[in-house]
Protein backbone atom coordinates (compact mmCIF):
# COMPACT_ATOMS: atom_id res chain seq x y z
CA UNK A 1 0.00 0.00 0.00
CA UNK A 2 2.74 2.45 1.11
CA UNK A 3 4.49 1.66 -2.19
CA UNK A 4 1.65 2.04 -4.80
CA UNK A 5 1.54 5.74 -2.84
CA UNK A 6 5.23 6.16 -2.91
CA UNK A 7 4.85 5.44 -6.67
CA UNK A 8 1.51 7.25 -7.67
CA UNK A 9 3.05 10.96 -7.13
CA UNK A 10 5.78 9.99 -9.64
CA UNK A 11 3.36 8.29 -12.06
CA UNK A 12 0.79 10.78 -12.55
CA UNK A 13 3.72 13.81 -12.72
CA UNK A 14 5.56 11.85 -15.86
CA UNK A 15 1.79 11.27 -17.46
CA UNK A 16 1.22 15.09 -17.07
CA UNK A 17 4.56 16.12 -18.39
CA UNK A 18 4.52 13.53 -21.39
CA UNK A 19 0.50 15.00 -21.90
CA UNK A 20 1.88 18.59 -21.42
CA UNK A 21 5.07 17.50 -23.85
CA UNK A 22 2.76 16.06 -26.43
CA UNK A 23 0.60 19.04 -26.73
CA UNK A 24 3.60 21.97 -27.34
CA UNK A 25 4.67 18.91 -30.25
CA UNK A 26 1.20 19.28 -31.29
CA UNK A 27 0.97 23.00 -31.15
CA UNK A 28 4.28 23.32 -33.07
CA UNK A 29 3.01 21.15 -36.01
CA UNK A 30 -0.43 23.60 -35.79
CA UNK A 31 2.08 26.63 -36.04
CA UNK A 32 4.06 25.42 -38.63
CA UNK A 33 1.17 24.38 -40.95
CA UNK A 34 -0.45 27.34 -40.36
CA UNK A 35 2.27 29.90 -40.80
CA UNK A 36 3.14 28.16 -43.68
CA UNK A 37 -0.61 28.36 -45.10
CA UNK A 38 -0.25 32.11 -44.61
CA UNK A 39 3.41 32.29 -46.43
CA UNK A 40 1.90 30.30 -48.85
CA UNK A 41 -1.03 33.02 -49.37
CA UNK A 42 0.39 36.21 -48.42
CA UNK A 43 4.13 35.78 -49.27
CA UNK A 44 4.92 36.22 -52.73
CA UNK A 45 2.45 39.43 -52.45
CA UNK A 46 5.19 40.92 -49.50
CA UNK A 47 8.58 39.59 -50.56
CA UNK A 48 8.97 36.08 -52.43
CA UNK A 49 12.34 35.84 -51.31
CA UNK A 50 10.59 35.25 -47.73
CA UNK A 51 9.67 32.09 -48.34
CA UNK A 52 11.92 28.95 -48.44
CA UNK A 53 10.41 25.39 -48.18
CA UNK A 54 13.61 23.83 -47.62
CA UNK A 55 14.81 26.27 -44.40
CA UNK A 56 10.97 25.95 -42.84
CA UNK A 57 10.86 21.67 -42.80
CA UNK A 58 14.14 21.96 -41.58
CA UNK A 59 13.19 24.06 -38.63
CA UNK A 60 10.28 22.41 -38.46
CA UNK A 61 12.43 18.55 -38.27
CA UNK A 62 14.82 20.37 -35.93
CA UNK A 63 12.25 21.08 -33.34
CA UNK A 64 10.64 17.95 -34.10
CA UNK A 65 14.07 15.79 -33.40
CA UNK A 66 14.43 18.62 -30.14
CA UNK A 67 11.14 17.86 -28.71
CA UNK A 68 11.30 14.39 -28.82
CA UNK A 69 14.69 14.17 -27.88
CA UNK A 70 13.49 16.05 -24.31
CA UNK A 71 10.27 13.48 -24.45
CA UNK A 72 12.89 10.26 -24.59
CA UNK A 73 15.38 12.04 -21.96
CA UNK A 74 12.64 12.63 -19.17
CA UNK A 75 10.98 8.82 -19.77
CA UNK A 76 14.60 7.83 -19.03
CA UNK A 77 14.76 9.51 -16.02
CA UNK A 78 11.22 8.71 -14.93
CA UNK A 79 13.00 4.79 -15.45
CA UNK A 80 15.34 5.73 -13.39
CA UNK A 81 13.64 7.28 -10.84
CA UNK A 82 11.35 4.02 -10.29
CA UNK A 83 14.38 2.10 -10.01
CA UNK A 84 15.97 4.60 -7.29
CA UNK A 85 12.30 4.17 -5.77
CA UNK A 86 12.45 0.39 -5.82
CA UNK A 87 15.83 0.19 -4.65
CA UNK A 88 15.10 3.01 -1.61
CA UNK A 89 12.19 -0.06 -0.77
CA UNK A 90 14.50 -2.56 -0.78
CA UNK A 91 16.98 -0.52 1.72
CA UNK A 92 14.39 -0.24 4.31
CA UNK A 93 13.69 -3.59 4.36
CA UNK A 94 16.91 -4.85 4.39
CA UNK A 95 17.65 -2.52 7.97
CA UNK A 96 14.43 -3.84 8.39
CA UNK A 97 16.26 -6.88 8.55
CA UNK A 98 20.00 -6.46 9.44
CA UNK A 99 18.15 -4.68 12.97
CA UNK A 100 16.44 -7.85 13.67
CA UNK A 101 19.34 -10.21 12.81
CA UNK A 102 21.72 -7.92 14.92
CA UNK A 103 19.28 -6.78 17.65
CA UNK A 104 18.22 -10.72 18.15
CA UNK A 105 21.23 -12.33 19.34
CA UNK A 106 22.23 -9.31 21.28
CA UNK A 107 18.97 -9.45 22.87
CA UNK A 108 19.33 -12.89 23.95
CA UNK A 109 23.03 -12.47 24.86
CA UNK A 110 22.11 -9.58 27.50
CA UNK A 111 19.14 -11.72 28.69
CA UNK A 112 21.27 -14.56 29.58
CA UNK A 113 24.28 -12.08 31.12
CA UNK A 114 21.24 -10.28 33.28
CA UNK A 115 19.69 -13.49 34.36
CA UNK A 116 23.43 -14.99 35.20
CA UNK A 117 23.72 -12.11 37.93
CA UNK A 118 20.44 -11.88 38.93
CA UNK A 119 19.79 -15.77 39.79
CA UNK A 120 21.68 -18.24 41.34
CA UNK A 121 21.62 -20.58 37.85
CA UNK A 122 22.67 -23.96 38.68
CA UNK A 123 26.05 -24.98 37.24
CA UNK A 124 24.75 -27.27 34.51
CA UNK A 125 22.52 -24.61 33.57
CA UNK A 126 25.51 -21.79 33.45
CA UNK A 127 27.07 -24.23 31.03
CA UNK A 128 24.11 -23.98 28.49
CA UNK A 129 23.28 -20.57 28.63
CA UNK A 130 27.21 -19.94 28.10
CA UNK A 131 26.84 -22.51 24.77
CA UNK A 132 23.65 -19.60 23.50
CA UNK A 133 26.04 -16.71 24.43
CA UNK A 134 28.86 -18.13 22.58
CA UNK A 135 26.58 -18.83 19.39
CA UNK A 136 25.17 -15.61 19.40
CA UNK A 137 28.49 -14.02 19.54
CA UNK A 138 29.35 -15.95 16.43
CA UNK A 139 26.41 -15.40 15.10
CA UNK A 140 26.91 -11.73 15.59
CA UNK A 141 30.18 -11.95 14.36
CA UNK A 142 29.51 -13.82 10.64
CA UNK A 143 26.64 -10.89 10.42
CA UNK A 144 29.22 -8.16 10.80
CA UNK A 145 31.81 -9.95 8.60
CA UNK A 146 29.18 -10.50 5.90
CA UNK A 147 28.44 -6.80 5.60
CA UNK A 148 32.28 -5.66 5.57
CA UNK A 149 32.91 -8.44 2.96
CA UNK A 150 29.79 -7.62 0.77
CA UNK A 151 30.89 -3.80 1.06
CA UNK A 152 34.48 -4.73 0.27
CA UNK A 153 33.40 -6.60 -2.56
CA UNK A 154 31.30 -3.85 -3.61
CA UNK A 155 34.35 -1.38 -3.95
CA UNK A 156 36.48 -4.36 -5.47
CA UNK A 157 38.76 -4.25 -1.82
CA UNK A 158 38.24 -8.09 -1.21
CA UNK A 159 41.12 -9.85 -1.04
CA UNK A 160 41.07 -13.19 -2.80
CA UNK A 161 43.34 -16.17 -2.65
CA UNK A 162 42.98 -18.35 -5.42
CA UNK A 163 44.34 -21.58 -6.21
CA UNK A 164 44.46 -24.05 -8.81
CA UNK A 165 42.66 -27.07 -6.73
CA UNK A 166 41.05 -30.43 -8.04
CA UNK A 167 37.07 -28.87 -7.96
CA UNK A 168 34.91 -31.80 -6.89
CA UNK A 169 36.96 -33.01 -3.67
CA UNK A 170 37.12 -29.26 -2.70
CA UNK A 171 33.16 -28.99 -3.55
CA UNK A 172 31.87 -32.01 -1.82
CA UNK A 173 34.70 -31.50 1.69
CA UNK A 174 32.95 -27.89 1.54
CA UNK A 175 29.10 -29.00 1.54
CA UNK A 176 30.57 -31.08 4.03
CA UNK A 177 32.15 -28.81 6.70
CA UNK A 178 28.87 -26.57 5.96
CA UNK A 179 26.46 -29.63 7.28
CA UNK A 180 28.60 -29.57 10.10
CA UNK A 181 28.44 -26.23 10.78
CA UNK A 182 24.40 -25.93 10.74
CA UNK A 183 24.21 -29.85 12.45
CA UNK A 184 23.12 -31.41 9.31
CA UNK A 185 23.39 -35.10 10.08
CA UNK A 186 25.87 -36.47 8.09
CA UNK A 187 23.44 -39.02 6.23
CA UNK A 188 21.32 -35.85 4.62
CA UNK A 189 24.19 -35.37 2.51
CA UNK A 190 23.78 -37.47 -0.76
CA UNK A 191 26.83 -36.95 -3.26
CA UNK A 192 26.80 -37.91 -7.22
CA UNK A 193 28.79 -38.05 -10.08
CA UNK A 194 32.15 -36.46 -10.41
CA UNK A 195 34.27 -33.75 -11.35
CA UNK A 196 37.93 -34.52 -10.71
CA UNK A 197 39.38 -31.36 -12.70
CA UNK A 198 41.67 -28.27 -11.65
CA UNK A 199 39.74 -25.18 -11.40
CA UNK A 200 40.86 -21.87 -10.15
CA UNK A 201 39.28 -21.64 -6.47
CA UNK A 202 39.18 -19.56 -3.47
CA UNK A 203 38.68 -21.77 -0.54
CA UNK A 204 37.53 -19.02 1.51
CA UNK A 205 35.24 -17.41 -0.75
CA UNK A 206 34.02 -20.70 -1.65
CA UNK A 207 33.47 -21.60 1.51
CA UNK A 208 31.10 -18.25 1.62
CA UNK A 209 28.95 -19.95 -1.29
CA UNK A 210 28.40 -23.20 0.45
CA UNK A 211 27.47 -22.07 3.75
CA UNK A 212 24.59 -19.78 2.28
CA UNK A 213 23.28 -22.05 0.58
CA UNK A 214 23.14 -25.01 3.33
CA UNK A 215 21.80 -22.23 5.62
CA UNK A 216 19.44 -21.34 3.33
CA UNK A 217 18.41 -25.25 2.17
CA UNK A 218 17.53 -25.49 6.04
CA UNK A 219 15.70 -22.28 6.69
CA UNK A 220 13.45 -22.10 3.58
CA UNK A 221 12.43 -26.56 4.75
CA UNK A 222 9.42 -27.06 7.05
CA UNK A 223 10.97 -30.94 7.74
CA UNK A 224 14.73 -31.63 7.83
CA UNK A 225 16.14 -31.20 4.99
CA UNK A 226 18.03 -34.22 2.45
CA UNK A 227 20.71 -32.72 0.32
CA UNK A 228 21.97 -34.03 -3.07
CA UNK A 229 24.67 -33.04 -4.09
CA UNK A 230 25.64 -33.96 -8.17
CA UNK A 231 28.62 -32.99 -9.73
CA UNK A 232 29.61 -33.40 -13.39
CA UNK A 233 31.90 -32.58 -16.55
CA UNK A 234 31.22 -30.62 -19.27
CA UNK A 235 33.88 -29.57 -22.36
CA UNK A 236 34.84 -26.19 -20.65
CA UNK A 237 34.00 -26.18 -17.24
CA UNK A 238 32.67 -28.28 -14.31
CA UNK A 239 29.11 -28.13 -12.78
CA UNK A 240 27.77 -28.76 -9.08
CA UNK A 241 24.25 -29.38 -8.52
CA UNK A 242 23.21 -28.15 -4.88
CA UNK A 243 19.66 -29.81 -4.28
CA UNK A 244 17.22 -29.27 -1.25
CA UNK A 245 13.71 -30.35 -0.48
CA UNK A 246 13.00 -27.20 0.61
CA UNK A 247 9.44 -25.05 -0.29
CA UNK A 248 11.02 -24.35 -3.76
CA UNK A 249 11.11 -20.83 -5.34
CA UNK A 250 8.05 -19.73 -7.26
CA UNK A 251 9.72 -18.42 -11.27
CA UNK A 252 9.11 -15.31 -10.63
CA UNK A 253 11.05 -14.96 -7.84
CA UNK A 254 13.49 -16.86 -9.24
CA UNK A 255 14.76 -14.13 -11.52
CA UNK A 256 15.12 -12.01 -8.26
CA UNK A 257 17.12 -14.27 -5.50
CA UNK A 258 20.40 -12.66 -7.10
CA UNK A 259 19.43 -9.65 -6.62
CA UNK A 260 20.55 -7.31 -3.20
CA UNK A 261 18.66 -7.36 -0.77
CA UNK A 262 15.89 -9.22 -2.57
CA UNK A 263 14.00 -11.41 -0.06
CA UNK A 264 10.50 -13.87 -0.59
CA UNK A 265 7.69 -12.74 2.13
CA UNK A 266 4.08 -15.07 2.59
CA UNK A 267 2.61 -17.14 4.46
CA UNK A 268 4.24 -20.28 3.23
CA UNK A 269 8.32 -19.20 4.18
CA UNK A 270 9.14 -21.29 7.41
CA UNK A 271 11.95 -18.81 8.68
CA UNK A 272 11.95 -14.79 8.61
CA UNK A 273 15.99 -14.84 9.51
CA UNK A 274 17.99 -13.35 7.26
CA UNK A 275 19.25 -9.95 5.26
CA UNK A 276 19.02 -9.89 1.70
CA UNK A 277 22.25 -10.59 0.95
CA UNK A 278 23.50 -14.26 1.18
CA UNK A 279 22.88 -15.15 -3.02
CA UNK A 280 23.42 -11.93 -4.07
CA UNK A 281 27.35 -12.20 -2.17
CA UNK A 282 27.71 -16.03 -3.42
CA UNK A 283 26.76 -14.48 -7.30
CA UNK A 284 29.32 -12.09 -6.83
CA UNK A 285 32.41 -14.59 -5.40
CA UNK A 286 31.32 -17.42 -8.19
CA UNK A 287 31.13 -14.02 -10.34
CA UNK A 288 34.77 -13.43 -9.65
CA UNK A 289 36.06 -16.97 -10.36
CA UNK A 290 35.30 -16.62 -13.80
CA UNK A 291 31.83 -18.93 -13.40
CA UNK A 292 28.25 -18.61 -13.01
CA UNK A 293 25.29 -19.47 -10.11
CA UNK A 294 21.87 -20.41 -11.17
CA UNK A 295 18.74 -22.01 -9.52
CA UNK A 296 15.84 -24.07 -11.21
CA UNK A 297 12.92 -25.05 -9.08
CA UNK A 298 9.68 -26.58 -10.11
CA UNK A 299 7.83 -24.24 -8.28
CA UNK A 300 6.43 -23.19 -4.61
CA UNK A 301 6.47 -26.85 -2.70
CA UNK A 302 9.07 -28.56 -5.00
CA UNK A 303 12.49 -27.95 -3.74
CA UNK A 304 15.57 -26.18 -5.39
CA UNK A 305 18.85 -26.82 -7.17
CA UNK A 306 21.45 -24.22 -7.20
CA UNK A 307 24.19 -25.09 -10.47
CA UNK A 308 27.31 -23.35 -10.26
CA UNK A 309 29.61 -23.72 -13.42
CA UNK A 310 33.15 -23.02 -12.88
CA UNK A 311 35.72 -23.25 -15.68
CA UNK A 312 38.58 -25.77 -15.87
CA UNK A 313 42.03 -24.53 -15.67
CA UNK A 314 43.90 -24.42 -18.89
CA UNK A 315 40.76 -25.38 -21.19
CA UNK A 316 38.99 -22.42 -20.71
CA UNK A 317 39.25 -18.69 -20.20
CA UNK A 318 42.98 -18.82 -20.39
CA UNK A 319 43.52 -15.71 -20.11
CA UNK A 320 40.88 -14.73 -17.29
CA UNK A 321 42.15 -17.26 -15.17
CA UNK A 322 45.97 -16.47 -15.58
CA UNK A 323 44.43 -12.87 -14.63
CA UNK A 324 42.85 -14.50 -11.26
CA UNK A 325 46.21 -15.92 -10.23
CA UNK A 326 48.23 -12.93 -11.19
CA UNK A 327 45.75 -10.99 -8.92
CA UNK A 328 46.52 -13.44 -5.80
CA UNK A 329 49.99 -13.21 -6.02
CA UNK A 330 50.25 -9.75 -6.11
CA UNK A 331 47.41 -9.56 -3.58
CA UNK A 332 49.52 -12.25 -1.31
CA UNK A 333 53.04 -10.08 -2.12
CA UNK A 334 51.59 -7.07 -0.97
CA UNK A 335 50.09 -8.34 2.29
CA UNK A 336 53.81 -9.97 2.75
CA UNK A 337 55.44 -6.60 2.30
CA UNK A 338 52.94 -4.77 4.72
CA UNK A 339 53.68 -7.48 7.14
CA UNK B 1 14.06 -11.73 42.72
CA UNK B 2 11.14 -10.98 44.84
CA UNK B 3 8.15 -13.36 45.44
CA UNK B 4 5.83 -12.89 42.73
CA UNK B 5 2.14 -12.79 43.25
CA UNK B 6 0.75 -13.55 39.95
CA UNK B 7 2.96 -16.61 40.58
CA UNK B 8 0.79 -19.78 38.91
CA UNK B 9 -0.68 -17.86 35.78
CA UNK B 10 -0.50 -19.28 32.40
CA UNK B 11 1.95 -17.63 29.76
CA UNK B 12 2.04 -18.00 26.29
CA UNK B 13 5.79 -17.29 24.89
CA UNK B 14 5.48 -16.83 20.57
CA UNK B 15 9.40 -16.39 19.68
CA UNK B 16 11.47 -18.16 16.67
CA UNK B 17 14.61 -17.47 18.33
CA UNK B 18 15.81 -20.25 20.32
CA UNK B 19 18.11 -19.12 22.32
CA UNK B 20 15.86 -16.06 23.46
CA UNK B 21 12.94 -18.34 24.27
CA UNK B 22 14.83 -20.81 26.06
CA UNK B 23 16.64 -17.50 28.22
CA UNK B 24 12.89 -16.22 28.57
CA UNK B 25 11.46 -19.90 29.07
CA UNK B 26 14.17 -20.34 32.14
CA UNK B 27 13.34 -16.70 33.69
CA UNK B 28 9.22 -16.93 33.74
CA UNK B 29 9.55 -20.81 35.29
CA UNK B 30 11.80 -19.33 37.92
CA UNK B 31 9.41 -16.40 38.43
CA UNK B 32 6.34 -19.15 38.83
CA UNK B 33 4.31 -18.78 35.89
CA UNK B 34 3.52 -21.88 33.87
CA UNK B 35 5.34 -21.44 30.32
CA UNK B 36 4.05 -22.80 26.97
CA UNK B 37 6.15 -22.06 24.17
CA UNK B 38 5.33 -21.51 20.30
CA UNK B 39 8.16 -21.45 17.52
CA UNK B 40 5.75 -19.28 14.84
CA UNK B 41 2.86 -17.59 14.13
CA UNK B 42 0.38 -21.10 13.28
CA UNK B 43 1.38 -22.86 16.21
CA UNK B 44 0.92 -20.06 18.64
CA UNK B 45 -3.04 -19.53 17.12
CA UNK B 46 -2.84 -23.07 17.38
CA UNK B 47 -2.09 -23.39 20.94
CA UNK B 48 -3.90 -20.64 22.00
CA UNK B 49 -7.27 -21.53 20.36
CA UNK B 50 -7.14 -25.02 22.69
CA UNK B 51 -5.02 -23.33 25.86
CA UNK B 52 -6.46 -20.66 28.48
CA UNK B 53 -3.94 -18.14 28.82
CA UNK B 54 -3.07 -15.14 31.40
CA UNK B 55 -0.81 -13.45 29.21
CA UNK B 56 1.01 -13.45 25.61
CA UNK B 57 4.30 -12.49 24.69
CA UNK B 58 4.69 -12.20 21.26
CA UNK B 59 7.85 -11.73 18.85
CA UNK B 60 6.66 -9.56 15.99
CA UNK B 61 9.03 -10.94 12.90
CA UNK B 62 7.36 -14.59 13.29
CA UNK B 63 7.13 -17.40 10.08
CA UNK B 64 4.02 -18.19 8.72
CA UNK B 65 2.46 -15.50 10.63
CA UNK B 66 3.43 -12.40 11.95
CA UNK B 67 2.83 -10.91 15.82
CA UNK B 68 0.32 -8.42 14.04
CA UNK B 69 -1.68 -10.91 12.75
CA UNK B 70 -1.61 -13.45 15.88
CA UNK B 71 -2.79 -10.51 17.87
CA UNK B 72 -5.26 -9.77 16.11
CA UNK B 73 -6.52 -13.27 15.76
CA UNK B 74 -6.10 -14.04 19.68
CA UNK B 75 -7.92 -10.42 20.14
CA UNK B 76 -10.77 -12.22 18.16
CA UNK B 77 -11.32 -15.40 20.82
CA UNK B 78 -10.65 -13.00 23.32
CA UNK B 79 -10.56 -9.30 23.54
CA UNK B 80 -9.31 -8.49 27.00
CA UNK B 81 -6.23 -10.96 26.94
CA UNK B 82 -2.92 -9.10 27.57
CA UNK B 83 -0.48 -8.77 24.73
CA UNK B 84 3.16 -8.32 24.94
CA UNK B 85 4.80 -7.09 22.14
CA UNK B 86 8.67 -7.99 21.62
CA UNK B 87 10.33 -6.61 18.77
CA UNK B 88 13.87 -5.32 17.05
CA UNK B 89 12.07 -2.56 15.46
CA UNK B 90 12.09 0.36 17.24
CA UNK B 91 10.45 2.92 15.15
CA UNK B 92 7.51 5.19 16.47
CA UNK B 93 5.14 3.61 13.06
CA UNK B 94 5.94 -0.25 14.43
CA UNK B 95 5.39 0.56 17.92
CA UNK B 96 1.92 2.29 16.96
CA UNK B 97 1.27 -0.05 14.75
CA UNK B 98 1.86 -2.61 17.49
CA UNK B 99 -0.56 -1.08 20.21
CA UNK B 100 -3.51 -0.18 17.58
CA UNK B 101 -3.12 -4.28 16.24
CA UNK B 102 -3.82 -4.57 20.18
CA UNK B 103 -0.69 -5.25 22.32
CA UNK B 104 -1.16 -4.15 25.40
CA UNK B 105 2.62 -3.05 25.93
CA UNK B 106 5.95 -3.21 23.59
CA UNK B 107 9.32 -3.52 24.06
CA UNK B 108 12.16 -3.30 22.01
CA UNK B 109 15.11 -5.93 21.76
CA UNK B 110 17.89 -6.04 23.12
CA UNK B 111 15.49 -5.39 26.98
CA UNK B 112 16.25 -5.33 30.59
CA UNK B 113 14.92 -8.58 32.36
CA UNK B 114 13.99 -6.68 35.41
CA UNK B 115 12.34 -4.10 33.32
CA UNK B 116 10.40 -7.27 31.47
CA UNK B 117 9.51 -8.61 34.47
CA UNK B 118 7.75 -5.96 36.27
CA UNK B 119 5.78 -4.52 33.05
CA UNK B 120 4.49 -8.89 32.82
CA UNK B 121 3.61 -8.31 36.65
CA UNK B 122 1.98 -4.71 36.32
CA UNK B 123 -0.19 -6.11 33.31
CA UNK B 124 -1.41 -9.14 35.13
CA UNK B 125 -2.36 -6.54 37.82
CA UNK B 126 -4.33 -4.46 35.46
CA UNK B 127 -6.27 -7.59 34.01
CA UNK B 128 -7.14 -8.47 37.75
CA UNK B 129 -7.99 -4.68 38.28
CA UNK B 130 -10.42 -4.76 34.95
CA UNK B 131 -11.28 -8.12 35.96
CA UNK B 132 -12.99 -6.68 39.22
CA UNK B 133 -14.30 -3.24 37.92
CA UNK B 134 -15.92 -5.02 34.86
CA UNK B 135 -18.02 -7.34 37.39
CA UNK B 136 -19.10 -4.37 39.00
CA UNK B 137 -20.13 -2.57 36.13
CA UNK B 138 -20.14 -4.44 32.82
CA UNK B 139 -22.08 -1.77 30.63
CA UNK B 140 -21.76 1.71 30.21
CA UNK B 141 -23.37 4.08 28.50
CA UNK B 142 -21.52 7.85 26.26
CA UNK B 143 -24.07 9.50 24.70
CA UNK B 144 -25.80 7.05 22.23
CA UNK B 145 -23.08 4.41 22.46
CA UNK B 146 -23.42 1.52 24.78
CA UNK B 147 -20.06 0.01 25.84
CA UNK B 148 -20.07 -3.88 26.76
CA UNK B 149 -16.53 -4.26 29.01
CA UNK B 150 -16.88 -7.69 28.92
CA UNK B 151 -16.26 -7.89 25.33
CA UNK B 152 -14.66 -4.95 24.59
CA UNK B 153 -17.64 -3.85 22.22
CA UNK B 154 -19.39 -0.39 21.64
CA UNK B 155 -22.97 -0.34 20.15
CA UNK B 156 -24.56 2.45 18.97
CA UNK B 157 -27.79 3.35 16.51
CA UNK B 158 -25.53 3.32 13.24
CA UNK B 159 -23.20 0.56 14.44
CA UNK B 160 -21.46 -1.89 16.30
CA UNK B 161 -17.11 -1.65 16.48
CA UNK B 162 -14.57 -2.92 18.70
CA UNK B 163 -12.08 -1.86 21.25
CA UNK B 164 -8.75 -2.58 22.13
CA UNK B 165 -7.84 -4.42 25.70
CA UNK B 166 -5.82 -0.96 26.27
CA UNK B 167 -8.94 1.61 25.02
CA UNK B 168 -11.14 -0.26 27.38
CA UNK B 169 -8.61 -0.18 30.71
CA UNK B 170 -8.24 3.88 29.76
CA UNK B 171 -11.51 4.07 29.51
CA UNK B 172 -12.82 2.35 32.11
CA UNK B 173 -10.38 4.17 34.59
CA UNK B 174 -11.29 7.77 33.46
CA UNK B 175 -14.92 6.56 33.99
CA UNK B 176 -13.61 5.37 37.58
CA UNK B 177 -12.14 8.76 37.87
CA UNK B 178 -14.75 10.67 36.51
CA UNK B 179 -15.07 14.74 36.83
CA UNK B 180 -11.88 14.18 38.00
CA UNK B 181 -8.56 15.69 36.42
CA UNK B 182 -6.04 13.17 35.42
CA UNK B 183 -2.56 13.68 34.35
CA UNK B 184 -0.75 12.18 32.03
CA UNK B 185 1.76 10.68 33.84
CA UNK B 186 -0.57 9.19 36.46
CA UNK B 187 -2.46 7.64 33.15
CA UNK B 188 0.56 6.18 31.91
CA UNK B 189 1.60 4.78 35.86
CA UNK B 190 -1.97 3.19 36.31
CA UNK B 191 -3.11 2.44 32.81
CA UNK B 192 0.38 1.35 30.88
CA UNK B 193 2.01 1.21 33.98
CA UNK B 194 5.05 3.31 32.40
CA UNK B 195 7.20 6.06 34.70
CA UNK B 196 8.35 7.74 31.93
CA UNK B 197 8.16 11.35 31.09
CA UNK B 198 9.12 10.84 27.60
CA UNK B 199 5.81 8.39 26.45
CA UNK B 200 2.82 10.81 26.92
CA UNK B 201 2.51 11.01 22.94
CA UNK B 202 1.18 7.88 23.66
CA UNK B 203 -1.95 8.72 25.94
CA UNK B 204 -2.54 11.64 23.75
CA UNK B 205 -3.13 9.34 20.79
CA UNK B 206 -5.31 7.05 22.55
CA UNK B 207 -7.22 10.02 24.02
CA UNK B 208 -7.39 11.07 20.35
CA UNK B 209 -9.15 7.82 19.24
CA UNK B 210 -11.66 7.76 22.24
CA UNK B 211 -12.65 11.11 21.27
CA UNK B 212 -13.04 9.80 17.84
CA UNK B 213 -15.23 6.96 18.83
CA UNK B 214 -17.55 8.93 21.48
CA UNK B 215 -17.53 12.43 20.32
CA UNK B 216 -19.83 14.07 18.35
CA UNK B 217 -17.29 16.96 17.10
CA UNK B 218 -13.73 15.22 18.48
CA UNK B 219 -12.13 18.72 18.16
CA UNK B 220 -14.89 20.54 20.70
CA UNK B 221 -15.00 17.56 23.00
CA UNK B 222 -18.26 17.14 25.12
CA UNK B 223 -17.20 13.70 27.62
CA UNK B 224 -13.02 13.75 26.97
CA UNK B 225 -11.88 17.37 27.89
CA UNK B 226 -8.28 18.63 27.77
CA UNK B 227 -7.50 20.70 30.87
CA UNK B 228 -4.23 22.60 29.53
CA UNK B 229 -1.04 21.85 31.63
CA UNK B 230 -2.58 19.19 33.77
CA UNK B 231 -3.81 16.67 31.97
CA UNK B 232 -7.45 15.33 30.94
CA UNK B 233 -10.87 15.11 32.62
CA UNK B 234 -13.69 12.71 31.95
CA UNK B 235 -17.08 14.61 32.13
CA UNK B 236 -20.45 12.16 32.56
CA UNK B 237 -22.37 14.72 31.27
CA UNK B 238 -25.08 12.92 29.39
CA UNK B 239 -24.16 9.70 30.09
CA UNK B 240 -25.29 7.10 32.96
CA UNK B 241 -24.50 3.56 34.12
CA UNK B 242 -26.96 0.66 33.36
CA UNK B 243 -27.75 -2.19 35.11
CA UNK B 244 -26.95 -5.84 33.95
CA UNK B 245 -29.59 -6.64 31.50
Amino acid sequence: MKKNRSLFYPIFIFVVAQVAWFLVIGLWIARYLINNIIFEQVGDNISPQLISKQSNILALIGGLILMVSVSVAMALIFRHLTIQLKLTHMYDNFIANVTHELKSPLASIQLYLETLKARNVPAFKQHEFMGSMINDARRLQYLIEAILDISGLEQKKFVYNFQVVTAGPVFKQLVNEAATQFKLPEESITVSGSADYPCVIDRGAMRIVFNNLMDNAIKYSKTPTKIFLHLSRHPRHVAVDFADQGIGISHKDQKKIFHKFHRIYGNHIPSVKGTGLGLSWAKEIIKAHGGKIKVHSEGVGMGSTFTIELPIYQTAKKRYIKQLLRITKKSRGDTDEQE
Amino acid sequence: MSRNEFAGSRVLLVEDEEALAMGLEYNLTEEGYNVRMAADGKEAIDIFASVEFDLVILDIMLPYLDGFEVAKKMREKNPQIPILMLTARSGIKDRLRGLETGADDYMTKPFHLDEMLLRIQGMLRRKRWYRVKTDENPFYQIGKCTINFENLTCQSDKSEFQLTAREAILLKYLIENKDRIVSRQELLENVWHIHSEMETRTVDSFMARLRKYFEKDPKNPIYFKSVRGAGYMFREEGTRTQKRP
